[in-house]
């Protein structure tokens, strides 16, 4: 139980002649929530790619549960919960096809949980994917992650361009699942106080490369107590 | 570019650019091999194969040209709203203009199109075919579509049954006037007006899609939000989901393109008088073909892993991340594939003999059929109406299914070149059939040599087999235990099509060995088997 639920190792991936990830080593033990912080374009989603699989490892390697994602996609994504940035659910679907659907992958998933989930993002079960709000796909999307209580959660960007009570939805989620005892949450995040606010370590990724992995209160304390958005300018520099 | 007008041709232009240049450019070659091969002066007949190799790009051409000018390739046809793209609807500009320009370059696009066919169908084939009407007639059937597909509906489906219907409707009533000797000039007095209404339809029904306007007439759908989540019964397995997931998405999708097509097919019987008993072939075997036809274009959706992704052609996370290996996604195509083909041939088994019986162009088929067992006896006639048509059924599923190792590996230029080289082949079939028609010396060293062919072909697909096997093993994207059991599948296939060919071709002039060769062409195997392969290329990239 004490092996890192993701085990990353000199991760290296170019597009073309741009390195978007370089030589990223980078080692989650299970619990907690893991705030990801970059500028636009740091890397920070290819870096998400390689943990689901989506990506394949140029050179390194990626573990995840101490499985490799490529090679085993079913024993790990059955234990990943994901909310994409793209929010590319099924337009046509109806919310409750979607979370029919969505319930045949996961032995694990939880009806009782998803109805509540449901109600208390005041999703119509009838309304379709396509005619849904921007924070109601966001909403749909959170649900159908979180309610096979996934091992880990991944959310990228997830509050990016939504409302602020869709954005304290999806911080309560996080909450919520941080309570389940063991979980983990990976959050990718421009909003830094949404990461402050949740994140018990923060990892800072700039052109590539990792700058800054640690716990949030050591980061502040060496920063003489510092917002997380004055010490993200001072290390990752406003280009990015 | 200073006006709605230039930026609705530029558009329109610009993205089907290749198919407005290749069709010429195909019509005008092939008047010059009439030109060369058959000889300036003879006429051709409409019954000639040659016909054909005009016939079946200008029908591909007509169907596009009304998909494009449409919109209905980006579109949900079955859905309730209108399939006009709404980014469209943001440009300041009136709403009629939004109806207006993509109707008059469609109309004028269809009227060129089946004028120059009209033109070199006289000019460099001799024959005698309308000028105006068919052109005119193109552009209302094109105006029509593009007006009832973009108005907003109160119920699924409803889009393709009104299309249907007045399209049938307007096809009935010229090939009855066609059959009752009507002049030229009525059939146009009849046409023309229908333009300017369904102009006026087509401007109304876009601004009520700009108004967002979706009426739900749908009973269900009110009463469903009542309904608790827990209500809605579990899929059996994430296969089953998953099949539910393609067919949802692309199982209707041929049917309904073949239930559109297959009335104006049948209305030629009675157009062309089935007293000639080579356009009853002609017409029949064109319907029989008509679900292959369909299913190359059905294909081309299968292969788009989400339409709502930034590439259509590659894996949306969505589905990048279901926790199934690569084949078990692809198995849920093949499987959602077959029954499409199931449902598009039990739809043309349905209708196609009604249509035949009314038309009475069944004599002749039934004349030909009592011949046939008259000749070979009873067993082996049933045996090959069933092989025919267990043919079409499995050709009408490779359709959908053969390109999925080419569309599924998410790189556009391997899909273009791939789409480029089938049109360079099928632009060369057309000659060089004609070539081996009239060659003496090649049909000579045809057959002399077909065993050779076979052969090569044999060794290609075997090899091709081996490599994906092989593959598929070293990547582990099948377990042993499937691998073996698809291969014994693909063997008791080959075996029983052998075992049925060496029944029904009992001929010491063909060797057994080479209807083994070819029992072994016909099953496919390489080409399914490498789909895995592309899509694990295209999700793990």
């Amino acid at each position: 139980m004490n092996d890192p639920v993701i085990a990353i190792d000199r991760l290296t991936r170019s597009f073309g002649a741009k390195t978007a990830l370089n030589a990223v080593s980078l080692s989650l033990p299970r619990g907690g929530v893991y705030g990801l912080v970059g500028a636009n374009g740091a890397g920070k989603t290819t870096l998400i790619k390689h943990i689901l699989g989506l990506l394949q490892a140029e050179s390194g390697s990626v573990r995840i549960f101490g499985l490799d994602p490529v090679a085993d996609p079913v024993a790990v994504l059955s234990r990943i919960g994901y909310l994409s940035e793209e929010n590319d659910l099924p337009g046509w679907m109806r919310v409750d096809e979607l979370i029919r659907y969505s319930r045949a992958f996961y032995p694990g998933w939880d009806d009782r949980f998803a109805e509540e989930l449901r109600q208390s993002f005041d999703l119509d079960p009838s309304a379709q994917i396509k005619t849904l709000s921007k924070g109601q796909k966001s909403r749909a999307g959170l649900l159908v992650a979180l309610a096979y209580r996934p091992e880990l959660l991944v959310l990228d960007e997830p509050s990016s361009g939504l409302d602020p009570i869709v954005r304290r939805d999806i911080l309560g989620a996080v909450i919520r699942t941080i309570a389940d005892e063991g979980r983990t949450v990976l959050f990718s995040s421009h909003l830094l106080d949404e990461v402050e606010q949740v994140a018990d370590h923060v990892t800072m990724i700039r052109q590539g490369t990792i700058v800054m992995s640690a716990p949030l209160a050591d980061i502040k304390a060496s920063h003489q107590g510092r917002s997380l958005d004055d010490i993200f300018v001072s290390r990752v520099g406003a280009q990015g | 570019m200073r006006s709605p007008a230039a930026a609705f041709r530029w558009e329109l232009g610009t993205r089907h650019r290749w198919i407005l240049v290749a069709l010429p450019v195909y019509l005008l070659a092939l008047s010059i091999v009439k030109w060369l091969v058959i000889g300036p002066e003879e006429i051709v007949a409409f019954e000639d194969e040659f016909t054909g190799f005009g016939l079946v790009p200008l029908s591909f051409a007509f169907f596009y040209f009304i998909a494009v000018f449409s919109f209905g390739l980006n579109g949900d046809l079955a859905g309730r709203p209108s399939i006009f793209p709404s980014r469209l609807f943001t440009l300041p500009v009136p709403t009629n203009e939004l109806a207006r320009w993509p109707m008059v370059y469609g109309g004028a696009s269809m009227m060129l199109l089946f004028l120059g066919a009209t033109v070199l169908a006289r000019l460099a084939l001799g024959m005698k075919v309308p000028v105006l009407w068919p052109a005119i007639m193109a552009a209302v059937v094109l105006a029509w579509t593009q007006a009832l597909t973009w108005m907003p509906y109160g119920l699924r489906g409803m889009r393709v049954l009104a299309a249907t219907a007045v399209l049938v409707a307007i096809d009935a009533f010229v090939i009855t006037a066609i059959n009752f000797d009507i002049p030229e000039a009525l059939l146009v007095a009849f046409l023309v007006p229908q333009l300017p209404i369904a102009y006026w339809i087509a401007c109304h029904a876009v601004a009520r899609a700009r108004r967002g306007v979706v009426p739900d007439w749908s009973l269900f759908n009110r009463a469903g939000s009542a309904r608790a989540v827990s209500i809605a019964a579990a899929f059996a397995s994430p296969a089953r989901a998953q099949f539910w997931f393609e067919w949802r998405r692309h199982g209707r999708s041929l049917p309904s393109l073949v239930a559109m097509v297959l009335p104006f097919e049948l209305l030629l019987f009675f157009v062309g008088g089935y007293g000639s008993k080579y356009f009853v072939w002609f017409v029949t075997t064109a319907i029989l073909v008509t679900p292959i036809v369909m299913a190359a274009f059905a294909a081309s959706t299968i292969s788009k892993a989400n339409p709502f992704a930034r590439e259509a052609y590659g894996v949306s996370p969505f589905l990048a991340t279901r926790p199934m290996t690569s084949a078990e996604l692809i198995a849920a195509k093949l499987k959602m594939a077959w029954w499409s083909a199931v449902a598009t041939w039990l739809l043309m088994l349905t209708l196609a003999p009604i249509g035949i019986r009314w038309s009475g162009a069944d004599s002749v088929l039934i004349d030909a059929i009592q011949r046939m067992t008259t000749a070979v006896g009873m067993p082996r006639a049933i045996v090959l109406i069933a092989l025919i048509l267990g043919g079409l059924l499995v050709s009408t599923w490779v359709m959908l299914v053969q390109s999925l190792y080419l569309g599924l590996t998410g790189r556009l230029w391997i899909i273009r070149t791939s789409g480029f080289v089938v049109f360079v082949l099928f632009s060369l079939l057309g000659p060089a059939f004609r070539w081996f028609s009239r060659s003496t010396d090649a049909e000579r060293w045809l057959w002399d040599n077909w065993p050779a062919l076979v052969a090569v072909l044999f060794a290609i697909k075997t090899a091709a087999g081996l490599l994906v096997v092989t593959r598929l093993h070293r990547r582990r994207l099948v377990t042993d235990e499937r691998l073996l059991l698809m291969t014994a599948v693909w063997l008791v296939a080959v075996a029983a099509l052998y075992s049925t060919l060496v029944w029904w071709i009992d001929t010491p002039l063909i060797a057994h060995y080479r209807l083994l060769m070819i029992a072994t062409l016909a099953i496919p195997f390489a080409r399914l088997a490498a789909a895995p392969l592309a899509l694990a290329s295209n999700r793990h990239r």
